[in-house]
């Protein structure tokens, strides 16, 4: 197998996403409005909600891997259901980790069962699952099966998790993020430019990943 | 006739099966044989589904075993080394149930004739969980007698047996090959072996190989 | 082909009595546990009743699912069914039917030391109760019948069923506290049942998944 940044396009990925991460550093710094109310924490929100976008998509794409693992029988849908599976879970912690940072200074406590962050809490839940049982299932071959199956079933949940959890508590506010089109101008421009950033970051993270776990595999254990 | 093409199976990336081929016609009996850990029992889980292989193809009188649908199975018993049955159920329960969902329900003075033939009409009411082992073999034996199928596949269909029993499993399996039925089995004897089988497997490596 | 399943069920049930039974102690030690927890008042109690009901049902539903497919493993019972020309979504339809049967049964029992060792009224409308919580034990066992067969073969099943199957079975824990304390304080119907609803799309997405993917699960 080629070293993964000996390929052109890999390598022009990379380059960009850098280039990119810092541009977006600095746009998000000194070009996006001060919200009023929320001044530097509101900042968070470029963060934030990009990650939340990327980790569902990612688990999105484990429930995707674990249909056309069972359709095609082909090992490498388990390997992009893994790596989708581990990349969602980091953005998904960063989302966990810059709410409540977002959250504090705005309501005065990190958590307070808010919706969407909620979801996404129950979401990591299930998702460490199933790395537990990706761990202690058995033995490759009928965890892979096992994988597949929970991914799907996990993606499923997330829409019923999401309904009910939105109703629960309705005396409790949203996230201070209002909804896009409500957006003071100069946040949504911002905020696109960094959710593609964040996703081409993802798609370099997650093409990396694959070829880690197949050169592992070739490696490790010749297959 | 049952045919496997291109078998592989992996337990944590170790091939025990390695792209296997062997062709059975019907009416003739395959004896299995290798070391311990050799894939045997691997095998027959396999061809009884109720394993997945990583790849390849099993087919039977021209059906796919793999990728048909349940009722492909109707043809095919597997009595493997477990006794397969619930614990807590009576030898009696177990067969009435074992048969039903195999699409053959017969009458309860059937199936105790069958375990009177096998001495296990003293103990038809008691849990199987107080059984020995021989006594499960015998079991097995009555439900491989009671079913309806073409393709039987026995693993050490002799472990734990006594004599009588031993005597009884060979006039089973003398039945058997008289009635045209395929048979593969695991042996571990190679005098058993020349004795019953029309074809003799020897498993090293994943593969078929010559004794 | 499924009533004969369904009725092996039911009557290793019948005869061992181990899923109800262990159900039932362990949800009366969970009681006692709460009792001895809550020296708070009665009024405090009653507020957080229908959650810690629920609560409890979640705790015994992980024993009684790790039971029902323990006597499966035993003798290798289920290479019986799994080798059998049967549609192995039958397997899955079968346990979640008789799963639920038995949580009831355990629930139907259980419910009056509940309501009376932590000083609570019963609910008025006890026949709204009992129908409301069939249909909730449906949509819990649903989802737990088809974690427990992932689970089954895994070394720390044990572990591993509660993990797996608390956080998949949360909209339901959240619909049947909002249900029961609705009913509890005798709320209007149309103040609670867009509870039911989530709990109806939950048996329907968990029954049709685990019909389809329990082929997948069962074999090694």
């Amino acid at each position: 197998m080629q070293p993964f940044f000996k390929n052109r396009t890999n390598s022009l990925i990379l380059f960009l996403v850098i280039f990119f991460l810092f541009l977006n550093i600095y746009n998000i710094i000194y070009n996006t409005p001060m919200v009023p109310d929320q001044h530097w924490a509101q900042k968070i929100f470029y963060v934030h909600v990009p990650s939340a976008w990327v980790g569902f998509l990612s688990y999105f794409i484990v429930m995707i891997a674990g249909i056309m693992f069972f359709i095609k029988n082909n090992n490498f849908w388990d390997n992009v259901g893994l790596a989708a599976a581990e990349i969602g879970t980091i953005f998904i912690s960063l989302v966990l980790i810059t709410g409540p940072i977002w959250a504090t200074p705005i309501w005065g406590k990190p958590w307070i069962w808010e919706p969407r962050l909620t979801t996404t809490l129950i979401l990591f839940l299930i998702y460490i699952g199933y790395f537990m049982m990706r761990s202690f299932g058995g033995h490759a071959e009928r965890v892979k099966r096992y994988a597949a199956s929970l991914g799907i079933i996990a993606f499923l949940d997330v829409p019923i998790i999401f309904v009910s959890v939105q109703f629960w508590a309705p005396e409790i506010q949203s996230h201070p993020q209002v909804e896009m089109a409500n957006q003071p101008p100069g946040i949504l421009g911002a905020f696109l430019i960094s959710l593609s950033i964040f996703t081409l970051l993802y798609i370099l993270m997650l093409k990396y990943r694959i070829y880690v776990i197949q050169l592992k595999n070739k490696v490790i254990h010749h297959v | 006739m049952l045919k496997v093409s291109s078998l592989s199976k992996s337990f944590n990336y170790r091939k025990i099966l390695d792209k296997l081929n062997f062709n059975l016609e019907i009416g003739e009996i395959g004896i299995f044989m290798g070391k311990n850990g050799a894939g045997k029992t691997t095998l027959l889980r396999i061809i009884a589904k109720v394993m997945s292989p990583d790849q390849g193809e099993i087919t039977f009188n021209n059906f796919n075993l793999l990728k048909g649908s349940s009722s492909v199975r109707q043809e095919i018993l597997y009595l493997g080394h477990a006794p397969a049955m619930y614990s807590s159920l009576s030898a009696l329960e177990n067969l009435k149930f074992a048969l039903k969902i195999r699409n053959s329900s017969l009458s309860e003075s059937k199936i105790k004739n069958e375990l009177d033939k096998f001495d296990l009409i003293d103990q038809i009411d008691d849990p199987i969980s107080i059984f020995s082992q021989g006594m499960l073999q015998r079991l097995k034996l009555a439900y491989a007698e009671l079913s309806n199928w073409s393709l039987l596949l026995l693993d050490e269909p002799f472990s734990g047996l006594d004599s009588s029993g031993e005597d009884k499993m060979h006039e089973a399996i003398t039945n058997w090959k008289r009635s045209e039925k395929t048979l593969c089995i695991v042996l571990h004897s190679k005098q058993k072996a020349e004795k019953y089988g029309d074809k003799i497997f020897y498993l090293k490596e994943g593969k078929i190989t010559l004794p | 082909m499924f009533f004969t399943l369904f009725k092996k069920e039911l009557f290793i049930e019948f005869r061992t009595k181990e899923v109800v039974l262990s159900m039932l102690i362990f949800g009366l030690s969970i009681i006692l546990a709460f009792a001895f927890s809550s020296n708070v008042s009665k009024v405090i109690v009653a507020n957080y009743a229908p959650g810690m009901f629920w609560v409890m049902i979640l705790f015994v539903t992980t024993l009684g699912v790790h039971r029902s497919f323990s006597y499966e493993k035993e003798f290798d019972a289920f290479s019986l069914l799994v080798g059998s020309p049967i549609d192995r979504g039958m397997i899955y339809l079968a346990k979640w039917l008789s799963g639920s049967i038995f949580l009831t049964i355990m629930e139907a029992i259980i419910v009056i030391p509940f309501f009376k060792f932590l000083l609570i009224e019963l609910p008025s409308n006890f026949l709204l109760f009992s129908m409301t919580s069939i249909l909730i034990n449906l949509a819990i066992m649903s989802v737990a019948i088809l974690v427990a067969g992932i689970a089954m073969r895994a070394s720390l099943s044990e572990v591993l069923v509660p993990i797996l199957f608390f956080p998949l079975v949360s909209p339901v824990i959240i619909a049947a506290t909002k249900i029961t304390s609705g009913i509890l304080s005798n709320d209007p119907y149309q103040l609670w049942q867009i509870w039911l609803l989530i709990v109806v799309s939950v048996i329907v997405i968990f029954v049709l998944a685990g019909y389809t993917l329990f082929d997948f699960i069962t074999e090694e």
